[in-house]
């Protein structure tokens, strides 16, 4: 449909940019393993990007690394590798892919991107943080869970030492956003304002904006999803998600869409 | 050999002129006007070595120095007696547990006193308990700053206690403590237990590496050479300089823990380290990873070196070097970088950067499982400056040739030897230079040389042209 000129004119803007046009024919998506290894922040986070992936229609290898953790640049999961370069974290990707073309919010209003990132900052504040405090700072949990996950790589004595020091290193950034002086109460309530707020802004669309899904989709999604499916010490926060129909039902729409046919649908 | 006091008292002239070539070394008392008993030494007359008295003792433990000095009553002539004190004297300065020692003989005194007794004085100062100390040290193209207290004579027996901090040019920062004690009271056996932490940088791989860990060494000589057992527990920890680095070095990094064993035998008869000019060095090691001892990486590493110097006429020395390595992965695991080998560099086999021969991926050496590395060097004195004494004598020029291989055998496929050793052979690097080295004491070389890498492979790092060293051991 578009004009050979129209057609010229995009390339030369594509190539002055120096990256290639396309996406190379697949990229590499790095995380912990599934099954013994990884825990619930890392597993929402990698679950946010697949399914970002998936709505973009972007081909990608699931590859599971015990030092995924160690070997990302910014020691944060999960990370992609395309050709040369690695890009970690979620929005990190979302923006690399959106240089490259590759975007689901390019044809938001400039008020409605802006309440896009709002609404981005609200569940990464809150819900990751709630997860990194029921992961690190909750007695039971990180003894019969996390401890044992995190240090199942190694032998004795570093199955002792690194979650040891890890559990450190998220209590210092818990404190710097000032979650370690609160009871896991109090982190519930947190996540249950949060749910509510993520309610009332879907109510009964399909999607959060528009009628097609954008980032803030996947990255909800990925937490809610989890929060429903992690084994936990306690199911209470699967109870608090369950309370919110329209959220249990935006869930489940995404997963059929995008999970049952896909060949990385499965997630723990 | 110290200063060796003999008190004897006053003889007459007549006595004194019988003494010089006399066969007879005891005149007698009843030949000499004097009624009191002469003492005549010299190097032949028996002598019994009646009383060993030890002073200075503090927290030493008197059986470490009677082991040393019990040698003194087997002298039998005065000459043995004078050679037994020096060879104890510095004995138990090797301890290392004494600020001095002196050796006095007298002839002995009492009534019960034989004609030719004597007595024997061992004086010694303790060290003190404690004491601090700030040096800089060199190792191969590093040099650091190292504050350190130390403990000597710890517990009596000549055992040691050490603390040491050390920055390094790399930015390596590493602190350890240090325990040694001799084993059985000889000097030659000794017990080592150190825990530490070190780190550095490495540019050329493009990663950097902090190491925690606790090490026990038994060091055993024997009449072939000496044999040293070491445990080594590590835990390295490996992460990426940049984020330019390859992504094969960044696939490794990570935590990764270190249990083995390696025993090293060295058979030294050089006549120094840093410019021997006689002598040979072997040195054979062997070291086991995993399996049983614990630790995530397992393999089997063997190690081999030899150099041999001679003097040609005059100044000139030819020294010819041989070191090979080899290292296999146990049950289907694959060897991490930093366990592999790496040849290149101003020590190594120049004309190359520092680990710059050898595989590479992006820019990154990544090291091999099999190497082979040669030398072959003739010193000589400056051409025009005079031999002896000042700076001619630190400074020599030399001439070399250097050559190696480093490379991965695959030692799981199904290969002969011979083709093993076609491979090592496939593909060598070598270059040929010539240069100046200057002596620092007895502790470190400088090396400044022209070198030419004659065939190199396309990944490899090359230095050609004017190369700069420094350090302990060069190949």
């Amino acid at each position: 449909m578009a004009t050979p000129l129209v057609r010229q004119a995009a390339e030369i803007h594509n190539r002055s940019r120096g990256d290639q046009p396309i996406i190379a024919e697949y990229l590499e998506l790095y995380q912990q393993n599934e099954v013994d290894q990884i825990l619930l922040p890392e597993q929402t986070q990698c679950l946010a990007v697949k399914t970002f992936l998936h709505m973009c229609n972007v081909k990608f290898h699931l590859k599971m690394r015990s030092n995924a953790e160690q070997m990302s640049p910014s020691k944060g999961l999960p990370f992609i590798k395309m050709g040369p370069q690695i890009i970690s974290e979620f929005e990190p990707i979302v923006e690399h892919l959106s240089l490259k073309g590759v975007s689901l919010s390019g044809e938001l209003s400039g008020s409605q991107r802006a309440l896009l990132k709002a609404y981005m900052s609200l569940t990464v504040n809150r819900l990751h943080l709630a997860e990194l405090y029921i992961t690190w700072c909750d007695k039971l949990t990180v003894e019969e869970i996390t401890k044992i996950r995190y240090g199942s790589p190694y032998s004795w004595p570093l199955t002792r030492i690194l979650p040891w020091l890890k559990q450190q290193e998220v209590g210092r950034y818990l404190e710097a956003q000032g979650w370690n002086n609160k009871t896991i109460d109090q982190v519930y309530t947190e996540v249950d304002m949060c749910c509510k707020a993520l309610s009332d802004k879907l109510e009964d669309q399909y999607y959060f904006f528009l009628d097609r899904p954008t980032e803030l989709d996947a990255l909800v999604f990925a937490h809610l999803y989890n929060l429903l499916t992690t084994e936990l010490t306690s199911a209470k926060l699967a109870d608090i998600v369950k309370k919110y129909d329209n959220l249990m039902r935006f869930c489940e729409r995404i997963r059929q869409r995008y999970f049952l046919e896909g060949e990385d649908g499965e997630d723990g | 050999m110290g200063t060796v006091y003999a008190k004897e008292p006053v003889i007459n002239e007549d006595a004194m002129s019988n003494t010089t070539d006399s066969e007879d070394p005891t005149e007698g008392p009843g030949t000499s006007p004097e009624s009191r008993i002469q003492h005549i030494f010299h190097g032949d007359i028996k002598v019994k070595v009646e009383r060993v008295h030890i002073e200075g003792l503090g927290r030493t433990k008197e059986d470490v120095i009677l082991k040393h000095v019990s040698q003194l009553f087997k002298a039998e002539t005065f000459k043995d007696v004078i050679f037994t004190s020096g060879v104890v004297k510095q004995e138990l300065e090797e301890l290392d547990m004494f600020q001095g020692v002196g050796v006095l003989i007298d002839t002995s005194k009492g009534p019960k006193a034989r004609q030719d007794g004597l007595d024997v004085t061992v004086i010694v100062k303790e060290s003190r308990r404690i004491t601090g100390n700030a040096h800089t040290s060199v190792g191969n193209n590093e040099g650091s700053l190292v504050l350190g207290a130390k403990c000597p004579n710890l517990l009596g027996r000549g055992e040691h206690l050490t603390a040491e901090y050390s920055r390094g040019t790399r930015h390596s920062v590493g602190y350890n403590a240090t325990f040694t004690t001799p084993l059985q009271g000889d000097i030659g056996k000794r017990f080592t237990a150190t825990v530490f932490r070190t780190s550095g940088d490495f540019l050329s791989s493009s990663y950097k590496e902090i190491d925690h860990g606790t090490l026990l060494e038994v060091m055993l000589p024997s009449f072939l050479g000496q044999h040293s057992f070491k445990w080594e527990g590590n835990w390295r920890d490996i992460s990426c300089l940049s984020r330019t680095a390859s992504f094969a070095v960044r696939e490794m990094a990570g935590h990764s823990l270190k249990s083995s064993i390696k025993h090293v035998f060295t058979r030294d008869t050089r006549n120094e380290r840093i410019y021997p000019t006689k002598g040979y060095l072997l040195q054979i090691s062997q070291e086991l990873a995993g399996n049983r001892l614990g630790g995530d990486v397992q393999f089997l590493k063997g190690e081999a070196e030899i150099q041999l110097n001679r003097k040609l006429l005059k100044d000139c020395v030819v020294s010819c070097s041989l070191q090979a390595g080899l290292m296999k992965p146990l049950n289907y695991t694959e060897t991490l970088i930093n366990d592999r080998f790496f040849i290149g560099g101003p020590t190594s086999v120049r004309g190359f950067n520092f680990r710059g021969l050898g595989p590479h991926a992006d820019g990154d050496a990544v090291g091999g499982e099999a190497y082979w590395a040669a030398g072959l060097h003739l010193f000589t004195p400056l051409p025009f400056m005079p031999g002896r004494g000042g700076l001619g004598d630190l400074i020599r020029t030399h001439v070399f040739v250097n050559a190696g291989n480093l490379c991965n055998l695959n030692l799981a496929e199904e290969q002969t030897v011979h083709q093993h050793l076609e491979r090592l052979r496939d593909n060598f690097r070598w270059s040929y230079g010539a240069g100046i080295i200057l002596r620092l004491g007895r502790i470190a070389r400088f090396e400044l040389n022209y070198v030419i890498p004659k065939t190199a492979l396309h990944s490899d790092s090359i230095n050609a042209g004017l190369q700069f060293g420094v350090g302990v051991s060069f190949l």
